[in-house]
């Protein structure tokens, strides 16, 4: 059952084409990764999701919802973690508001529920990111960089929340990351992106063995 | 453009006799007009900074003018002195406030201005509000042609300057800095100096004008210069088209014969009292939002670029500059 | 001594109108980053209205409260002409509310004549701690004080409060939640309309208004928020009461000609030391 389907989108900025004919599709409680390098044209991608940028051609189906955490996380800085997670809620009402299922989920979260999100540290916020996200009790959560400027301990944390989000919830994840080691270990399937295309597709375990995708993206300072 | 130029100067020299008087008198409030928004186009278009209170200038340099001229300096000195004068303000204010950004510095020169005026309100060696009186007229100049063609020389004179400014190396990295001011810096462009200086040149445009409107009218008061004033130079600016040559010259033409027509049109018998006022008022208004909505390069750039786009040539670097802003 | 506490309290009264002036500068610049020059015209209209109203027979407080409501809306109005087109720069949209508070000026001298206007407030002078101060500017505090209060309820304890709040904090991140940036932008203007519009009818029954009253008000307003960055509505309170004070003093005791300008150079050099601190090019860059 397919929850997110782009076909051929194209998405211009003033002139230079950011996207050109992308296609790209996640069914219902898949983890796929997209990879690319700086500039391809991935966070662009996820902002023709979330309806931030419109497509020039092409067209982009969501079916069911859809929650973004943004590339550099993007807290609210000067709001508490609460109020972060509860504006994460602003789609459903009032009465889909409630944090408490959040703090279950991510535990961690708990103890900073009062401080103001600008004051945690990265790993802290990427942890509001993504409870902000899943307050629209998403069908597919979008996370653009993922492990971006966090420890390694802590990214290895993240992660396995996800994982657990996906097996106790179904939740559906769209992975962009530039550490593409990490992202096809997590996921099952993974685009690779290139200059605002898609060059490549498959099985994550096959293209993790992919002569140009170690190449490119697996180089040797990883082993 | 060179015949168009030379038609201009034909028409603007030859129209002063021609005139009546109530005309002339709206030929020389033009020139001086269009002489301070030379200035508000530098400030705005080169150093990228909002003045709204230019007015201070204009009145700093008329009551410079006025003040030596009633204390017995010959007028003519006076008028030389008043633009020197605003221009040393300028910079005793500028060195501190032009620190300052934005609406910031758009509050600051505002409130220069209202200090300024309630310093002249208060002062008895100014008149006080009821103003500064007997001031002489220009040595030499008898009627009002001769003072049509005093405004008319220096509008020339600093209309030249402002070209030769914008040529200049200090123009060309002004315009760098307007784009990115952090760049402009590190590469060793005196950023803050080149900012004084434009802003320092603009209040002596003002302040020449200034002079020449106090010898012309013989009289001034605080109320001559409301902060209304300083607004109606930005909206000048902006209609013409900011950091180009004729744009002030053109903003101010199109505003002042629009509010003095809608005048005669207020005046007219069966019309309210408050008619002339409300009605300049909107003008006003409505040609600034429109300007910097619709047209926010103003009526030059604009009618350029249309005219370059039909004989294929390029745009001028100053409606790219205003383009990359806007 | 008693001298001494009857200028304060007459200060916080005017403060207080600076401060709900200043506040709504606040409300909207943090929401959508415009300076609203238009502010003081709410206030000038809100004013005329009631001093109509009032004249048409209607009761005191009914009447005050229909004119905040339509400084609102005028608020709404001018958040729509400033921000309604997308994309516009808030350097483009301070010059749109310029134009809208000279075109203001149009509307209410055809409306209400350019001659200054006033209504009696609430009348009697009150003693208090041996000071006689003129009672309506008690009421002028005690309104601002709960409305103070009320607004960080607002901005700390509701959703929509908050909600506005994020648009502040971060527009991109209140995209992505789904928050209407521009909605919440015309809410911020409705709220500064509001409030400019509650400073102009508890002033005006002990300050006249003139339909260019505006440019003193906006620019006491924006001294008295210029203190805390523009940002924080808690700091234009007490900087508008500050200020307040500091005029009815320096005019107690004599120098009642220079109070505009201390107010002036207060708030420039409270600018200019910020500037000093932050750095020029940091704003510029914004």
């Amino acid at each position: 059952m397919t929850l997110v389907d782009v076909s051929s989108l194209t998405v211009r900025y003033s002139g230079a084409t950011a996207l050109d004919g992308v296609s790209l599709s996640l069914d219902k409680s898949e983890m796929v990764a997209l990879i690319g390098a700086n500039g391809a044209g991935k966070s662009t991608l996820v902002k023709a999701l979330s309806g931030l940028v419109k497509a020039d051609a092409g067209r982009v189906t969501v079916d069911g919802r859809l929650a973004q955490v943004p590339e550099g996380r993007e807290v609210f800085a000067d709001l508490s973690v609460d109020d972060n997670l509860r504006l994460g809620g602003w789609r459903n009402g009032r009465r889909g508001r409630d944090t408490s299922a959040i703090y279950d989920l991510l535990p961690a979260l708990g103890p900073l529920r009062r401080r103001d999100a600008g004051t945690l540290s990265g790993g802290q916020q990427q942890m509001v990111a993504i409870g902000r996200a899943l307050m629209a009790r998403p069908d597919v959560l979008v996370i653009d960089e993922l492990s971006l400027g966090l420890a390694p301990l802590v990214v290895q944390s993240l992660v396995d929340h996800l994982r657990t989000l996906h097996r106790e919830r179904g939740l559906a994840l769209l992975l962009i990351e530039q550490n593409a080691r990490l992202a096809l270990s997590l996921c099952s399937r993974a685009y690779v992106m290139e200059a605002g295309r898609i060059v490549l597709v498959g099985d994550a375990a096959v293209l993790a063995s992919d002569e140009r995708v170690t190449a490119a993206y697996l180089g040797g300072h990883y082993e | 453009m060179k015949y168009l130029l030379l038609a201009v100067v034909v028409v603007t020299l030859a129209l002063p006799p021609l005139l009546p008087e109530k005309q002339l008198a709206v030929y020389i409030l033009l020139g001086l007009a269009a002489t301070v928004t030379a200035g508000v186009s530098l400030l705005m278009g080169y150093a990228g900074q909002v003045s709204l209170g230019q007015a201070a200038f204009y009145a700093i340099g008329a009551y410079a003018a006025g003040l030596l001229s009633v204390h017995g300096v010959p007028s003519l000195i006076g008028l030389l002195l008043a633009p020197v004068i605003a221009a040393v303000a300028a910079v005793l204010l500028g060195a501190p406030l032009l620190r300052l950004r934005g609406h910031h510095l758009a509050f600051a020169t505002l409130a220069v201005q209202l200090i300024l005026l309630s310093l002249l309100g208060q002062g008895t060696w100014a008149g006080g509000a009821i103003g500064l009186q007997g001031i002489p007229r220009l040595s030499g100049l008898k009627d009002d042609i001769g003072y049509a063609y005093v405004v008319w020389a220096v509008l020339a004179i600093v209309l030249l300057i402002s070209r030769n400014v914008v040529a200049s190396r200090a123009g060309r990295a002004l315009r760098a800095a307007a784009t990115s001011e952090t760049a402009a810096a590190a590469s060793g462009v005196p950023v803050g100096g080149y900012r004084l200086a434009v802003f320092a040149l603009s209040a002596a445009f003002a302040g020449l004008a200034g002079g020449v409107y106090a010898f012309y009218l013989g009289y001034l008061a605080p109320g001559s210069f409301p902060v209304l004033l300083s607004i109606e130079f930005v909206v000048m600016a902006v209609v013409g088209g900011l950091g180009t040559i004729a744009g002030p010259v053109v903003g101010a033409a199109v505003i002042v014969l629009l509010v003095q027509f809608l005048n005669e049109l207020g005046t007219q018998p069966g019309m309210p009292s408050y008619a002339p006022s409300v009605l300049s008022y909107a003008v006003y208004a409505l040609l600034l939002i429109v300007a910097v909505r619709y047209m926010p390069k103003g009526i030059v750039p604009t009618a350029r670029r249309l005219a370059s786009r039909s004989s294929r040539a390029a745009a001028s670097p100053s409606a790219e500059l205003l383009e990359e802003r806007a | 001594m008693s001298d001494f506490l009857g200028y304060v309290l007459t200060g916080l009264g005017i403060g207080a109108g600076f401060a709900l002036v200043g506040s709504g500068l606040v409300a909207i610049y943090r929401v959508t980053g415009v300076v609203n020059f238009a502010q003081g015209a709410f206030a000038v209209i809100a004013a005329m209205l009631t001093s109509s109203l009032l004249t048409a027979g209607l009761p005191h407080v009914l009447s005050e409260s229909l004119a905040v409501v339509v400084a609102a809306v005028v608020g709404v109005l001018v958040g729509v002409v400033a921000i309604g087109k997308p994309g516009t720069d808030p350097g483009t949209s301070l010059i749109v509310t310029l134009g809208l508070g000279v075109f203001a000026y149009a509307v209410e001298i055809v409306l209400w004549g350019d001659q200054p206007r006033s209504f009696p407030g609430l009348s009697g002078v009150a003693t208090i701690g041996g000071a006689r101060i003129q009672a309506h500017y008690l009421l002028i505090i005690a309104v601002t004080v709960p409305v103070f209060a009320a607004l960080a309820l607002f901005f700390t304890r509701t959703d929509l409060g908050k909600a506005l709040s994020a648009c502040a904090s971060n527009k991109y991140a209140a995209r992505v939640v789904g928050i209407d940036v521009r909605r919440m932008g015309l809410l911020a203007f409705a709220l500064g309309g509001a409030l400019g519009g509650l400073a102009g009818v508890l002033t005006t029954p002990v300050q006249q208004v003139t339909f260019d009253s505006d440019v003193t008000l906006i620019v006491n307003g924006f001294a008295a928020a210029v203190l805390g960055g523009l940002t924080r509505p808690a700091v234009a309170l007490a900087g508008g009461l500050l200020l307040g004070v500091t005029q009815t003093l320096i005019a107690g005791y004599g120098g009642g000609a220079y109070q505009l300008e201390v107010a002036l150079l207060l708030m420039l050099t409270v600018m200019i030391v910020q500037a000093a601190r932050t750095g020029p090019v940091r704003e510029a860059a914004r």
